[in-house]
């Protein structure tokens, strides 16, 4: 209860754009906490998170 | 194989490098240009050691002639707004609508499975091609420059004069644009199989 009341600290809106800024620029100590326990609680934003992940990987792909 | 004779693999890489050009400079002619440069360049010199693929190098090649043909064109005053448009293409609030008013997910993404196992089949890199030219001209000029060319973000902005905000903004747009793509074009029609 207790886990998923710190999960909500940002919203999925807030997670999703930590998850890309991520890929590009290093997150402060507070970001990567929250997101990291967002992501904890979040299916659809951990799916997301594997998702963009996924599209470096697929752009790789698509230049050799 | 140092000095393998390339000539022959060179034309069939022309369509990709074009597609390329074309993203990052929104200009047709210049794209053409900077292609041409190109396989000159690869037939002209050496550098093709064999290790990495003959596309991988031949990006290489391309990157700079592309950072080079962007360098120029900021130099012209007539072109200098090339890029003016941006601001059209960086409202993140559109991205709104892919949430509800509390934030959360609206639909939310499905599971894909194993993607990687798309990476293998060519129709699947034929997606990857609509999905990226589905998206607005700027915004795929970014990503490009970003994912395939790798440039690093402060020479991004430094290229593009605009700020690491606008730049996170516009990859985030990117990105978001081309997660829904691929899970309407794709992985909703070919997995994951349960």
């Amino acid at each position: 209860m207790f886990k998923r009341a710190l999960g909500h600290i940002i919203r999925c809106k807030d997670a999703s754009r930590l998850v890309s800024r991520r890929e590009d620029a290093p997150l402060s100590e507070w970001q990567q906490l929250v997101l990291r326990l967002h992501l904890s609680v979040c299916a659809a934003c951990s799916r997301f998170e594997k998702q963009v992940e996924f599209l470096r990987s697929a752009m790789q792909r698509y230049r050799q | 194989m140092a000095s393998t004779d390339i000539s022959g693999d060179l034309e069939p890489q022309r369509g990709y490098l074009l597609r390329v050009a074309r993203l990052q400079l929104s200009d047709e002619a210049l794209a053409e240009d900077v292609v041409q440069e190109t396989l000159l360049a690869a037939l002209s010199g050496s550098g093709f050691s064999g290790k990495s693929s003959l596309r991988t190098w031949l990006t290489g090649i391309l990157k700079h002639k592309i950072v080079d043909a962007i360098r120029k064109k900021q130099r012209e005053p007539t072109v200098a707004s090339a890029f003016g448009d941006i601001d059209s293409e960086m409202d993140i609030e559109d991205f709104d609508a892919m949430f509800n008013e509390r934030g959360g997910w609206d639909p939310k993404p499905a599971e894909w499975g194993n993607p990687e196992d798309a990476l293998n089949q060519r129709q699947f890199l034929d997606i990857m091609d609509l999905c990226l030219e589905k998206l607005p001209p700027n915004t795929a000029r970014v990503f490009m420059m970003r994912e395939v060319m790798e440039l690093e973000t402060d020479e991004i902005c430094k290229e593009l004069t605009i700020n690491a905000n606008n730049l996170w903004v516009i990859l985030y747009r990117a990105r978001m644009a081309l997660r829904q793509c691929l899970e309407q074009n794709w992985f909703a029609r070919n997995g994951p199989a349960t």
